[in-house]
Order: C-alpha cells, then structure tokens, then sequence
C-alpha cells in the first residue's frame, strides 16, 4: 500500500512573477524558510507519504535544481530499486508531452497511483489519507483543494496517466490540470480539502508576505514538525554564532551567521554576516550574503551572496519589497 | 583491498568516568560537544580533511550511540568503496572473549584489518581531544625526518605538565625519554595520543608487547619506552593550535566557553577545514520576540524565547519566555522552564527543566545538572522554602 504511489513534481513552471527570484534558477529551487528550497516541502510530503519513487520533470535553468537535489540522497532517495530521477525535455512544451518522452520510466514502474504536484507549494501533507480517500470513493482522479480553491496537486492512477498521455492529442489536454478542468469529460473527479498551512509561490509578493507569516509560531508550526521533517540538501555549517553587541528579536536564522547587528522580524538564510550596528527589519537575507556595518535594511529580500557595504540604506515597503539580486554589490553611495 | 599509504585507527573505546552522567549511556568520543557535534567529529574530520580515507574506529564501552552516529561514515565523506570507516568492536576467538586491555592491545587485536591495506604508516588517533589537525602536514614530517614513531606533542603551562604524558627531547625535537605524569616534569612537551608509526615497527613491537605478560599494554606506558629502549627513532612533532582534552565536566564546559572567544584559536568557521556532523535536519532557529541572545552559540532547532547570555545551544533546545541561561551548556533537544534561573552549568539532553527552577551557582566548579540533580535541588528548595 504505501509503495504504491509515484511521485511526479512538474517542476517547468515559467518565472513569470517571481522576477529576479528566478533569474538563474528554476522557480523550483528558490530558497525559502532559512534553509530550504521551494521544491523542498512538495518533495519531502512524498517521501513522508511513503513515496519512494519521484520524477522531476524539469525546465531550464535547472543546473541549481539538480545540483541541489543531487543523487536524492538527503531525501533517502538514493535507492538501489526506485529513487529520484530527473527528466528534462527541452523541446516539448505542454506537461502530457513532457511525459511522453519518458514513458519507460512509467511504464518501469509497478505503483498503482500517482501523485502529479507542481514545485513551488508550501505546506506540510500527509498524502496517505489523500489516497484513501481516492480508493474509498472510487475516483479517477482527485484534486487537492485550499480553502476550496485548487492547489494545483493530483492524484489519479498510473493507468489513468498513461491514458491521458497516450490520448492527448485527442482530448487535446495538455496537462493532468486540463483533464480535471474539463467539464465536458466524463472521468470521476474528487476533492481533498486540506485544512493546514498551505501556500502556492507564484509571484515576488506571495514569497515575501509567506514568508514573513512563517515568523508566526502557529504558521510555522504547521510547516514543521519533528514528525513529517522537511528534508534538505544538507551543509555542514558550525551553530550560529551571536557576538556582544547583537540584538535578534522574532527571527528565523539558520546555521553559519556570524551576527553582530540587530535583526527584528526577519529571516536569515546559512552563513551570513551581519556587522555590527546594522539594523535588519522585515527582510529576508539569503544565503552567503554579507551585509556589512551601519547598514539599515527594511523590506527586502537580498538574494544569494549579495555583499551589503559599510553604511548602505536599503528600503522597500510591506507592499513592495526592494528584491536585490544574486550576486550584486550594493555600496552606501548606489543605495542612497 | 587496494593498498593504502597510511591508515588510521582510533582509539574511542574510551569510558570518560570524570564526565560522569554524561558518559552514563555513551562512550566518551560520542559526548556532544560545541552545539552540533560530538567528540569524535573532529578527528574523523581531521582524517577526511587531511586525505586519510581509511579509519578503523576501535569501540568497547557503551558503543551504541557511536556506531549508530558513524554508520557508514557517510557524514564525514569516510564512506568509501576502498577503505573507508570501519568500527572494530573487540570480538571473541574460539578460546576465549578478548576485551580491549589497553590502547596497544586493541590495536593488536586489529592487526588483520590494518594488514588488508598494506600500508606504510599507521596513525594511532585518541577520540578524546577537541582539535584540528592536518596529519598529512604531520605524515610529511615523518617521512621527511625518516623517524620509526613520530608523536604530536604540544606545549602545556609547566604547572600543568605533570598531568600529561610528557616527552623529553633533544633541540631537534629527537624523543629521549617518555614520563606518564611525571611529579617533576623537566619538559612541557605533552603527548596528544596521535602517533604515526613505520607499519613494519609497529606490527613487531605490538605482537613482543602481547607476548609479555608484564606488560598493561598501553602505547604510552609499554610500547613507547620499548622502543626507546631499542634507540628506535622516535620523533616529537611540535603542534600549536587549540588542542584540549575534555575529560572532565568542567573541562568540557570549558571548552565550550573556548568556542565564545573570539581570540581562540579553534575557528569552527573556516570553511577549508570543515567540523562535520551528522545533521540534525531540523528547521532554523527561531529567535522570539521577547528572546535576548547575547554572546552564544545556538544550532538549529531551537525555540529561543527566553534571555541567553554566554551560552551554547545544541539542536532542539527549547528555552521558554522569562528563562535566563549563563554561561550553560545546553545539550540536545532539552527544555527550559518558564522563569527558571540556570548559570554555569551544563544541562543534560533532553532533560526537561520544570517552570521557575531556579539554579545558582556561585562555586568554581560546573553543575551538571541531570534528572537526579533536580529531584535533589527541588527538594533542597523546598526544604529552605519551609525554614
């Protein structure tokens, strides 16, 4: 029974409003929550579901995608039988046709079900009750609901899927979602109403405003917990280390800062620094950053080893987060 | 088994008595230590950084928790398809139940795994010391030199040398003597426990130690002075660095202090020589809105919402609203009260510490606060509550 579902996450979705978020990386492999990436919460719900097989059907840029996800090793799906696989198809464009050029892997496979998820979905699920729910009602393809609005997460059977991929130039679906949508087809369509913390990232607001939300215990709480964990590319950074003369309030910091400043209501990604009498608010400082000293950040997100100089303003609003790309060097001079 | 130019054994049956609860469950290289790690972490990240892929672990007491954290050695980037990490518990013969007598016997019980790779050196490791170390730098020195033994030795404050093993040397660091806790020491050289031996001496010298019925079988006590007898070449290898030994509970916390000054040398940041550990995979660290953390070490997994000052946090450590922490230890997924007052102290895993406990210390000496601590403490309170 738990064996019997694949995993696919269709991870080909355009960048669309996630702006520079997704300047060098598929949407997929942003990162969110202090030491994740997007793909991270889909992808660890499977494994914590009993999924032990999950294809990634990706779309360029994807090098940091597969060089996060690796052999699947850090989501124990490094396995002799099943695993991780990665199926990029760079001339198809629809989901369906994506799918057919890699049919053997469906066809390989002995589950009975499939979970078809997009990649950018945070949330913490259980999907065996999902699938009880499927058999019990005897559906032919069920759909994972919010709120009552769709999240964009199916389940059907691999046969089903094969169907779907076999016949799509007759139904002219595209994707499992133009299937369900589709009111006119006569398959048994279901609903699940999942009733936890659950958020689709689409657009630079929908990072930002998630974001700051999992600075609410009852919110991240329902993200994590010591029971479904959320896996990870694992990095061997020493604790954070808090030097004299840093103030941190409501905070969620990750591994390898080196902090001297003053952080309220923020978030802070592994192995940043932060100088001393710099003052962070609301924002969002990723990865390897640097933000050096007398800095004064609010309302931003500072993506990836972006090095912050001695003395920079850099503000955005609640509305408008100022986005600071991968990489860039921001001098007290450009800044103000 | 392809052929290895030097393999590593380390010593981590070690018992640790003077850490007492600590080491209750677990042998004393599996003792947490600096917020993420155990003991044993840093040499077998020294032997990954330096090159050394071929670790043979020799485990005795409680060895549990060790082998379940080494596994494969995956961790530490040991798990090889050549070598690799390999933990050798004592085994019995047809005859007889063969413990590990000494560090010299355990070795020579495991004489077969090191002749598997017929290597030329053999690093003898303790897992007992918080360090970094290149040994490759210290493999270099021997063959240069061209000594028989070369032993790592680093300079401690003379009024503490007559608790080491000390080496005395000529002025080309040539080993002329060995005293194990000399009453008046005449050097302040002390042995780190890390040698690198010829594998041919040190295969000849172990089987005429076991074959002696005098002997406690101990490298420093038997098998060093032998081979000075035999005017061997013994080598000392200056070290500087940080190096300590834990074997106490306020050497431990200590050297959990170490890891808050900045001007010590032991920098768990440098990314050319990774610490590392097997994750914990749990969330960031969140920091709540009436926490004030000053001056501490904190890993992830831990819920911060009270006041810490000075103070290391391991994985999963809780500490509730109004709590104030100085100068603790705070070992893995354990919970602080509300209100409660904890200072200079070291507070077991998972131990939860009830609502408004309140923990002063004034002495010199580290509490080690454990379950049976705070059933006594409780009742002490309660008793001066009622006088």
């Amino acid at each position: 029974m738990k064996k019997s579902m694949l995993g696919v996450i269709d991870a080909t979705m355009l960048p669309g409003e996630m702006g520079d978020l997704a300047l060098y990386r598929s949407p997929a492999a942003i990162p969110f929550a202090g030491r994740y990436r997007l793909i991270d919460f889909v992808l660890s719900n499977m494994v914590n579901s009993g999924v032990q097989s999950v294809a990634i059907f990706p779309r360029s840029p994807y090098r940091s995608l597969m060089d996060h996800l690796g052999s699947g090793k850090d989501w124990d799906l490094n396995r002799k039988r099943d695993g991780l696989f990665f199926f990029p198809s760079p001339t198809k464009e629809g989901q369906l046709d994506r799918m057919s050029e890699h049919l053997d892997y469906f066809h390989r496979s002995d589950q009975k079900y499939v979970i078809v998820s997009n990649c950018t979905t945070v949330a913490n699920m259980d999907f065996a009750p999902v699938l009880d729910r499927f058999i019990k009602q005897n559906c032919d393809i069920l759909e994972i609901t919010h709120k009552g609005e769709p999240t964009y997460i199916y389940l059907l059977s691999l046969d089903l899927l094969l169907r779907l991929i076999e016949n799509r130039h007759e139904t002219g679906y595209e994707s499992v979602q133009a299937a369900i949508e589709d009111e006119a087809s006569s398959l048994t369509k279901c609903h699940y109403e999942f009733e936890g913390f659950l958020k689709r990232i689409r657009t630079v607001d929908d990072y930002y405003q998630t974001s700051m939300q999992l600075l609410e215990k009852d919110k991240w709480s329902e993200l994590f917990n010591e029971f479904q964990p959320i896996y990870t590319k694992v990095k061997d950074e020493p604790p954070t280390n808090y030097l004299a003369g840093s103030y941190v309030t409501n905070a969620m910091i990750a591994n390898g800062c080196i902090i001297s400043g003053e952080v309220n209501h923020s978030i802070v990604f592994r192995a940043v620094t932060i100088g001393k009498n710099t003052t962070i608010k609301n924002s969002i400082i990723m990865q390897k950053s640097k933000i050096g000293e007398n800095c004064v950040l609010e309302h931003v997100i500072i993506d990836k080893d972006v090095s912050v100089e001695d003395g920079a303003v850099l503000r955005g609003t609640p509305e408008k987060p100022l986005l600071i790309k991968k990489g860039s060097v921001e001098s007290a001079v450009t800044s103000s | 088994m392809a052929k290895q130019k030097c393999v590593a054994m380390l010593l981590a049956g070690g018992k640790g008595s003077r850490l007492k609860e600590l080491t209750e469950n677990l042998a004393k290289p599996a003792v947490p230590f600096g917020g993420k790690y155990r003991i044993i972490d840093f040499p077998l990240s020294n032997c990954a950084n330096s090159g050394i892929h071929t670790v043979g672990v020799l485990t005795q007491y409680q060895p549990l928790v060790l082998n379940s954290y080494i596994g494969i050695g995956s961790a530490w980037d040991l798990d090889r398809k050549n070598g690799g990490v390999t933990v050798l518990p004592p085994y019995s013969e047809s005859s007889e139940v063969k413990w590990y007598s000494g560090t010299a016997s355990a070795i020579y019980q495991n004489l077969n795994y090191i002749k598997q790779y017929d290597p030329e050196y053999v690093l003898i490791l303790s897992g007992d010391h918080i360090y970094k170390m290149n040994y490759d730098a210290m493999l270099d020195y021997h063959v240069e030199k061209q000594a028989d033994v070369t032993i790592s030795v680093i300079e401690v404050p003379w009024d503490e040398a007559s608790r080491f093993g000390i080496m005395n040397t000529d002025t080309d660091y040539n080993v002329t003597r060995f005293d194990e806790k000399p009453e008046k020491p005449e050097s302040n050289l002390a042995s780190m426990g890390i040698y690198i031996f010829k594998w041919s001496i040190l295969q000849k010298y172990l089987e005429m130690d076991e074959s002696n019925p005098d002997s406690s079988n101990d490298f420093g006590k038997d098998v060093i002075p032998a081979m000075l007898a035999d005017n061997l070449k013994l080598i000392a290898y200056p070290f500087k660095g940080y190096w300590k030994d834990v074997g106490t509970v306020k050497s431990l916390w200590e050297a959990n202090m170490d890891l808050l000054d900045d001007e010590q040398d032991l920098n768990l940041f440098e990314y050319s020589w990774r610490i590392y550990s097997v994750n914990p995979n749990q969330p960031p660290q969140i920091i709540g809105s009436q926490a004030e953390v000053k001056h501490s070490l904190v890993n992830e997994g831990c819920i911060i919402d009270g006041a810490i000052e000075q103070s290391v946090m391991f994985q999963g450590v809780e500490v509730e609203e109004k709590a104030v922490l100085k100068e603790c230890v705070v070992m893995p997924n354990a919970r602080i009260g509300r209100g409660s007052f904890i200072e200079r102290a070291i507070v077991m895993s998972d131990l939860e510490i009830p609502e408004n406990t309140i923990i002063r210390n004034s002495s010199n000496d580290i509490l080690l606060v454990t379950e049976q601590f705070l059933a006594e403490h409780v009742e002490q309170q309660t008793k001066v509550e009622e006088a």
